[in-house]
């Protein structure tokens, strides 16, 4: 209540002409409090308020997972404000961002508590609105007018779904009621509201709005946009599919899996190619948010044939997911800001060399694009190890009943594989042309760290990411317990490391203690007591030659060779490749017919002779009679 | 049975960390026989790490602290991953655990972190390397994924132990699915090892290199880590290749004796793939990598029509 009430207050202050600064150190202190309450709920077990029902009548409350999601709010919106002040400071229209802000973190938190279905569509439509009305405050141009444009359109095309999806369950008292009877009635709303959800998520075929909308607001903004907004999108359509709609017909489970698979290749396919920094943030969001959707539907079909644990972890996978890439992409987010704040524009192939400059907010950088990447010892890895296992475990349990979800499964932990990789191939060229190297601009070589309000955000995004990367353990069996509709009981015992069955464990703070003693046993050996001469100074070997900065090399020639193994290989798996044989075999069964046409009246006299002998020869075997 | 851990534990330290060069110094060896030359003695790479041990370091200039730990982190990696991958079936409960995914995270760190020094150097050659290391890593990972599946399949679990104790059992070899699973294994260990036909470990042609060319700007101890890492990436590949897809004896003992046995059979195949094919084209490798997984599915395939039928 206290944190609401500070929101409140803080979307009047600036409004009164006072002071946008206070507004925003209050801001931070209303979501603190309310992040705090929301994590009491998430991992106690008692509810707060009302619970869902079908009525009209507005009501709020929180359960667990509600809680969760208030908690994840907090997470990116707290540091997000306090970067946000020095970020602010020399926007033209500092308060009524400020005033909005606020506004959009209340209508976020809002769709989070309702407890009803008119409610829930209202602050559904304010989370929408908000955020346009954010990008035109800081820039109307023309561009950006038909950006947001396209942004409105398309989600609203979404928002017609997802009215529907909601109004028939409300209609027929499956909020917090009885399910719905008719099964063609659950599928539709099944499809309602994967399409209506999805779109405002991200989901691949549905994200056109996505990597025009994000990178256009101010770096605060993107980072509860892409952090936070797209998440509460995915609530949404977990409370339908596993609540409202529950059980989901197996197909569900299928299509998010398909759907999944398409939006981690494909959103990181295109992140890879991005030449702006921003439009590669929000690209590599449709990736998590497909990978959110793998793990949502392995959960799916796994409580549809019957194995609860597993559809309990595949869910925490989910959550984890869903936690590691809103800290990490907050962190991107702020980072970019942070950057941007120096360097001015985020074209990758200008910047470069700025880990010298900028060591705190390099490393924080570093840190979250590691975890994008999905790479050790960050929450990253930690989330895609555990969505990685519920895929291959699906194959597992369902590969005796279901053997079409098994194969689906085993493709998507296929492609979840190859999305992991080309992330890797992404952070590195991210990490790599703009922090390390040298700068592409000569007035990057004099650039200066940002002010601590700029910095601190940062790096405690930075240690959170690495702390769930640590110690997931402790989060787990928390998340497994989130999945609405589901008793409550814990089924994991809380631990420093993922000791699963059927998997070799993931002792996460054993690998990250070993790691790093072997890094130091290793570094004593090499620079130790008896190490032997300083090393060497020696310019970069390029043949001899001179290095010359204009010569440095951009993303797009590090991207290049994964550019051409798409194109030589796509092409093939599409066409599959029949008409060239065939037709090679075609033309070589036509070289000998025409060496059977000599054009001479003797070997054609002859064929004659020939096919008499064998007519007769046949008619006295009897084969011809 | 607690000794049999203990000494399960001793061949994966000494194995792992001492004996590895001699893998990468078999398959120099026999290659050259095989070609008609006699070649460098087996035991050539140790004399190599010895003198690079000697040799000052070279820092190109400029360069930041991510150059100068990447050799560290890598060599802490693989030692990590020599850690992961048990010998005869056995983990000696060292707390990093043993999962295959674990395993699969932390080489990609390692090549992840190659490529990072390679940025930080702003070298083509490097750059060029990293890149093309990274660009097939991506089909080396969907296929490494479908082999896994593959094999869990059978297994039950991700877990290297219970992977490896399933190839105990002779039942294996009549499920298609296990041979589908050797080819996609033997093309990731190629991958994994850098060898011919994806790539060739002897040029230094800056045009065809691939892991050679992040390693150009070190030099001394750095360098011998590195190098130390490529012969610790063979035996992680070769022992896993072993563990999982060989019939294996069932006591510990016989196991090991028929690691030393297969170890060195398997270098002599690879020595052999080196001397019979050319290295490929860069563009082509997908393809080949795509073939195998498409018959990785194809045991998929049948594995779940034998569950379901």
């Amino acid at each position: 209540m206290v944190g609401v009430g500070a929101l409140a207050l803080s979307v009047l202050l600036p409004l009164a002409g006072k002071g946008w600064h206070r507004a925003l150190s209050l801001q931070t202190f209303g979501l603190l409090c309310l992040g705090a309450s929301g994590a009491a709920v998430a991992f106690g077990a008692r509810s707060f308020g009302a619970s869902f029902h079908s009525n009209y009548a507005p009501a709020i409350g929180v359960d667990r997972l509600s809680g969760f999601f208030l908690a994840l709010l907090a997470l990116v919106a707290a540091p997000a404000v306090v970067h946000a002040r020095a970020g602010l400071a020399r926007a033209p229209h500092a308060r009524a961002l400020t005033s909005l802000t606020a506004c959009f973190c209340l209508a976020l938190a809002g769709l989070l508590v309702a407890r009803d279905v008119t409610s829930f569509l209202a602050f559904w439509e304010l989370m929408t609105l908000l955020p346009a009305v954010m990008i035109l405050v800081g820039d109307h141009g023309p561009a950006a007018r038909g950006h947001v444009f396209t942004y409105l359109a398309v989600t609203h095309l979404g928002g017609v779904a997802v009215w529907t999806a909601l109004l028939v369950l409300a209609h027929h008292g499956a909020l917090g009621g009885a399910p719905l009877h008719s099964e063609l009635l659950r599928s539709l709303v099944a499809a309602l509201a994967i399409i209506g959800f999805g779109t405002k998520a991200g989901l691949m075929p549905l994200h056109s709005w996505l990597p025009r909308a994000h990178p256009l607001a101010p770096p605060h903004v993107s980072a509860l946009m892409s952090g936070v907004m797209v998440k509460v999108a995915l609530y949404g359509l977990i409370r339908v599919l596993f609540q409202w709609d529950a059980p989901a017909p197996l197909w569900v489970g299928i299509a998010l899996l398909m759907l999944g698979a398409f939006s981690a290749l494909g959103g990181i396919t295109f992140a890879v190619f991005q030449r702006e920094l921003k439009r590669l943030l929000a690209y590599c969001t449709v990736e998590n948010v497909g990978v959110v959707v793998l793990a949502l539907g392995a959960s799916l079909l796994m409580s549809a044939t019957g194995h609860p644990l597993w559809a309990a972890i595949a869910f925490a996978a989910a959550m984890l997911q869903t936690l590691a890439h809103a800290l990490a992409k907050g962190l991107m987010f702020l980072g970019a800001g942070s950057l941007a704040s120096v360097a001015g524009k985020l074209e990758l192939d200008s910047l470069g060399g700025l880990l010298r400059r900028m060591p705190w907010t390099g490393a924080a950088v570093i840190i979250g694009a590691l975890s994008l990447a999905g790479l050790p010892p960050m929450g990253g890895f930690a989330s895609e190890w555990l969505t990685l296992q519920s895929l291959v475990h699906t194959v597992l349990q369902t590969a005796g009943r279901e053997p079409g979800a098994a194969l689906v499964s085993a493709l998507a932990a296929t492609l979840l594989a190859a999305a992991a990789a080309v992330a890797a191939l992404t952070f590195v060229a991210v990490i790599g042309v703009v922090l390390l190297g040298t700068p592409r601009r000569t007035e990057l070589a004099n650039v200066n760290e940002t002010p601590a309000t700029m910095r601190g955000p940062l790096m405690v995004l930075a240690a959170l990411c690495l702390l769930v990367g640590i110690l997931p353990g402790l989060l787990v069996p928390t998340l497994a317990r989130l999945r609405p509709a589901t008793a409550g009981t814990s089924v994991l015992h809380a631990g420093a490391s993922l000791n699963l069955p059927g998997t070799g464990s993931l002792p996460t703070l054993g690998l990250a203690a070993t790691l790093a003693a072997l890094v130091a046993l290793l570094w004593f050996a090499r620079n130790g007591r008896a190490a032997q001469r300083r090393p060497a100074a020696t310019p970069a070997w390029t043949c001899g030659q001179a290095v010359e900065p204009t010569l440095a090399w951009s993303v797009a020639g590090f991207t290049e060779t994964l550019r051409l193994m798409a194109q030589g290989l796509l092409p093939r798996l599409l066409e599959l490749q029949v008409q060239e044989p065939l037709a090679a075999l075609a033309l070589r069964g036509a070289g000998v017919m025409r060496r059977l046409q000599s054009g001479s009246l003797t070997t054609y006299l002859g064929y004659l002779l020939g096919l008499l002998a064998l007519l007769l020869a046949l008619v006295r075997l009897g084969l011809l009679s | 049975m607690s000794f049999t851990l203990t000494a399960a534990g001793a061949v994966q330290l000494l194995g792992g960390v001492c004996a590895a060069p001699l893998l990468p110094g078999m398959v120099q060896t026999i290659k050259a026989r095989l070609q008609g030359r006699p070649g460098p003695r087996i035991t050539q790479p140790y004399l190599e790490l010895r003198r690079l041990w000697k040799k000052s370091r070279s820092n190109p200039s400029p360069h930041t602290v991510v150059y100068e730990s990447v050799p560290i982190l890598i060599a802490a990696l693989l030692l990590l991953a020599v850690l992961i991958v048990p010998v005869g079936g056995l983990s000696p409960g060292w707390p990093v655990g043993h999962d295959a995914l674990v395993l699969v995270g932390s080489l990609a760190l390692s090549r992840c972190a190659l490529g990072l020094a390679a940025w930080d150097t702003g070298g083509g050659f490097g750059l060029m390397g990293a890149a093309r290391d990274l660009a097939i890593s991506v089909s080396a990972e969907a296929l490494l994924m479908l082999t896994l599946v593959l094999l869990a399949m059978t297994a039950g679990s991700t877990s290297l132990v219970a992977l490896s104790a399933a190839a105990t059992k002779a039942h294996v070899w009549d499920e298609p699915a296990h041979w589908a699973a050797a080819v996609g294994l033997l093309l990731v260990v190629l991958v994994e090892t850098g060898r011919q036909p994806i790539d060739n470990p002897d040029t230094h042609l800056e045009l065809t290199m691939v892991h050679e060319g992040p390693l150009l700007e070190y030099s001394g101890r750095d360098l011998a880590y590195l190098q130390w890492a490529t012969a610790a990436r063979h035996w992680v590949a070769l022992v896993l290749a072993t563990e999982l897809l060989l019939p294996q004896p069932a006591a510990f003992w016989g196991r090991m004796l028929e690691l030393v046995v297969a170890l060195p059979l398997c270098c002599a195949a690879l020595a052999l793939v080196e001397t019979t094919q050319a290295k490929m084209r860069l563009l082509r490798v997908p393809l080949l990598l795509g073939a195998g997984g498409a018959i990785c599915l194809l045991g998929i395939v049948s594995y779940l029509a034998d569950a379901h039928g």
